[in-house]
């Protein structure tokens, strides 16, 4: 049976912002849509109301040309609307199957039974019995398909499904999607991965500014169209410019090991590398493979061996990460709001929290409010951040601006070696462009970077020599020329 | 020595009726931080139910309507914190504690005219067992039936969490109350049902001290109980088994420093009394080390509040 399910003159207006603005779009099933636009663009709140998580200031959505009350997620339920949420809402301490069962009116049995079937028709294996904190992220989107697949939708609303996903992992998606597509699925693709929605996808809507800014098909477009489409003016590509790096050597990684208590983190095994002034030393890897350990190692936020990394001639392991920033060290964490800055704090005090003996930031204990200012504005201007109120609190700043504050928070004290992990993660194409130049301009500068990354496109782009993290262990060093993305993959998966 | 068996029995009895309130309150208090809620004000809501019960008995003269009058007087007292956490969104550690103030110093209010009344003998099950079987015959008969309640609930309500779905819904809220949200579970709905069932255990948890226990009213007579049940909550890492264990090695070393000071033994006093709090909680901490179990059993959003915003 063929669905039809159209959006009429819908408008949500936010204190400040107006999320959508008289969005009308039709989708009919068989095809796969992608709704495209950078962050904020307002394709979240958009699908949020689909799925009844928001109610529409205006506006009306119609189901087979029948009107649908969209009062609440259950609503949606109800008619058959299914979503896969970018943040999964699944119950982290509950087992696989206490998640699929806790919306499901089925006995225990039946819905075995169902789940059984599902996983052998799309080839998906997940343990039923394992708490939901113990399966990596491709899983978990896993477990949230399965539960829309059990109520049989007619409609599929995937939310940025893979800002958390391999390639592997992706790939593994996308025949999915297409299988649920040919079975009669409406699909609905949110994303700002302009690759995927070629891949994937056979009409493109873009959203620029809560406004519907273009409906096409996808054969009619190519990578650069749909990106001045979304970012609104033509976008210059980047590329890293191969000049001679010294031979100086600036740290030296040599047997480090770090064996974890806590049995949901990696461990790290005998990891050795070394790297020259003015080199980015990517380091590819499945998340969950020990990125995050080695980065709390490398700043500091895990104490190792005094020996085990030379820094400048220093021997550092042994220091905290205020220490390592002594000696000319910064860091880029991967959870903006979670380690990288204070969300209830503002701009400026978080400014503050970087401080060096240097910095003149405290006297005798006591805040100088005045030099921490001149400091932020300072960062704001260079780093191109987007406000002018250093007093906002963090938490209301765009994914994009924060990580701008935070790599000029980081920079701006010119340090030797920047360390950061997934830094463009959940970004749009304009700030990640922002982040790459600003990266490729401080390899230029004869600094540092060692980039932890998920993102192999970006690896590519910006390191010098690449390494592959897999289960704690490190690959050994390449040279960026000889890798390609596919030999990246391979050691991802832990071959050879 | 000759130590007559019976009265090792009588011990382990008195033991498990000292640690009758605490399971009670405890196994209350779990359900409602299950689902997210961290209420302080167990001594408040205990200390209601002691003197509504105590109060109700006199006056009515009827056992059940005391019983089941302290347990509405809890789920009353709840109530007001229920409304103000979850519908006005107040911070649960201010208002927990807030509660506990109100809730002794009303009962203390109400209490007056109660002082040196003496209250009525609790009916007790299967008394004409008592000295059939020596050791046991104590410790199984011849006790209240709030008594024989309260040593089920810790498996009840292991039951309920682990295998009906509304005790899957209660520790789902309590993981991620935006998850449920997002899955069409009312949040809230939950929260104030689960804070209502924690307010009237902790109502007939007060009921049994005033009306069973030492059948009396006096001030401040929960003497702190309320916190000792909150602590076992967090340290038995919100397993309800760990609580009945935790309870009765709390009520077994009040009971034993009892008979130490009376028999005259060289420990200075302090830290005789002191002894039951600090053994209960090593032990606690000891059985329950596991740290993937406790991220397993620790609900996520104890103690946030939870907006919905549309």
């Amino acid at each position: 049976m063929n669905t039809n399910l159209k959006i009429s003159n819908v408008t949500k207006i936010y204190p400040g912002c107006v999320a959508n603005d008289d969005v009308s779009l039709e989708f009919n099933s068989g095809k796969i849509y992608a709704l495209l636009g950078e962050n904020g663009a307002g394709k979240s709140t958009l699908v949020k109301i689909l799925s009844g998580v928001v109610i529409p200031d205006e506006g009306k959505i119609y189901l087979n040309k029948n009107i649908l009350k969209l009062n609440s997620p259950s609503d949606a339920k109800k008619n058959d609307i299914g979503m896969v949420f970018q943040h999964f809402n699944l119950f982290e301490t509950l087992s696989v199957f206490e998640n699929l069962i806790i919306d499901s009116d089925e006995q225990r049995e039946n819905l075995k039974e169902k789940i059984d079937t599902i996983m052998k028709k799309y080839n998906f294996s997940v343990d039923l019995d394992v708490p939901v904190l113990n399966l990596s992220a491709g899983q978990k989107q896993k477990v949230e398909i399965i539960r829309c697949l059990i109520r049989s939708p007619k409609v599929l609303i995937m939310d940025e499904p893979t800002s958390v996903l391999t390639e592997q992992e992706t790939s593994e998606l996308f025949l999915s999607l297409k299988k649920f597509s040919e079975e009669g699925i409406l699909i609905i693709y949110i994303t700002h991965k302009l690759k995927e929605v070629m891949q994937l996808c056979d009409e493109v809507a873009v959203m620029r500014r809560g406004k519907l800014v273009s409906v096409s098909q996808i054969n009619n477009e190519n990578i650069e169209s749909l990106a001045n489409k979304m970012v609104g003016q033509d976008l210059k590509t980047i590329k890293k410019k191969k000049e001679n790096t010294s031979s100086e050597q600036l740290i030296k990684i040599t047997n480090l090991n770090f064996t974890s208590e806590d049995p949901f983190e990696t461990n790290l095994v005998d990891i050795n590398f070394s790297l020259n002034r003015g080199e980015c030393l990517g380091i590819a890897g499945i998340s969950g493979n020990g990125q995050s350990e080695l980065f709390q190692v490398l700043s500091g936020e895990i104490i190792s061996n005094k020996n085990s990394i030379e820094f400048n001639k220093n021997f550092i392991g042994d220091l905290n990460p205020q220490e390592r920033r002594e000696y000319l060290m910064a860091f880029s964490p991967e959870d903006r709001l979670e380690q990288a800055a204070i969300p209830q704090m503002a701009i400026f005090e978080n400014v503050a929290l970087n401080n060096f003996k240097s910095s003149n930031f405290f006297n005798n204990g006591l805040i100088n409010e005045s030099k921490i200012k001149e400091h932020s504005k300072k960062i704001i201007s260079e780093f191109n951040v987007n406000t002018n109120n250093i007093d906002l609190k963090s938490q209301f700043l765009s994914g994009g601006n924060l990580q701008k504050l935070i790599i000029g928070r980081e920079l701006i004290t010119s340090p030797d070696l920047l360390i950061c992990f997934n830094p463009t993660w959940g970004l749009d194409v304009g700030a990640i462009n922002y982040i790459h130049e600003t990266l490729i301009k401080i390899n230029e500068q004869n600094k540092s970077i060692i980039l932890i990354s998920t993102d192999t496109d970006e690896l590519l782009k910006l390191s010098d020599k690449i390494s592959v993290i897999h289960r704690g262990k490190l690959s050994k060093i390449m040279n960026a020329e000889d890798v390609t993305s596919e030999k990246l993959g391979i050691l991802m998966g832990g071959g050879n | 020595m000759i130590v007559d068996i019976n009265f090792v029995g009588l011990i382990i009895a008195s033991i498990m009726a000292s640690a009758v309130p605490l399971i009670l309150a405890s196994c209350g208090e779990l359900i409602t931080e299950r689902s997210g809620v961290l209420n302080l004000g167990v001594e408040g809501m205990m200390i209601i139910g002691a003197i509504s019960g105590f109060a109700l008995m006199t006056v009515t003269g009827s056992l059940i309507i005391a019983v089941f009058g302290a347990m509405l007087a809890g789920v009353l007292i709840s109530t007001i914190f229920a409304f103000l956490t979850q519908t006005l969104i107040t911070n649960h550690v201010a208002t927990g504690l807030a509660l506990t103030i109100f809730g002794i110093g009303i009962s203390a209010m109400i209490g007056k005219n109660f002082v040196g009344i003496p209250g009525k003998e609790f009916p007790v099950l299967f008394e004409s067992l008592k000295d059939t079987i020596p050791l046991l015959s104590p410790i199984l008969f011849g006790h209240s039936i709030v008594f024989y309640f309260a040593f089920a609930l810790p498996f009840i309500t292991s039951y309920f969490l682990k295998q009906t779905k509304i005790g899957l819904i209660v520790r789902a809220v309590g993981d991620s109350p935006e998850s449920a949200s997002n899955q069409g579970i009312n949040v809230r709905l939950v929260r104030y049902a689960c804070i209502l069932y924690g307010g009237a255990m902790c109502g007939l948890a007060g009921a049994y001290l005033s009306m069973i226990y030492t059948p009396q009213w006096i001030e401040n007579m929960t003497g702190g109980r309320g916190w000792i049940a909150l602590a076992l909550v967090v340290f038995s890492t919100w397993n309800p088994i760990k609580i009945l264990i935790g309870a009765m090695i709390f009520g077994g070393l009040t009971i034993i420093q009892f008979h130490m000071q009376a028999i005259g033994v060289r420990i200075p006093v302090q830290f005789l009394t002191a002894l039951p709090y600090i053994v209960t909680i090593i032990v606690l901490v000891v059985i329950s080390r596991d740290s993937r179990k406790i991220r397993l059993s620790t609900p996520s959003s104890l103690g946030k509040s939870f907006h919905k915003d549309n």
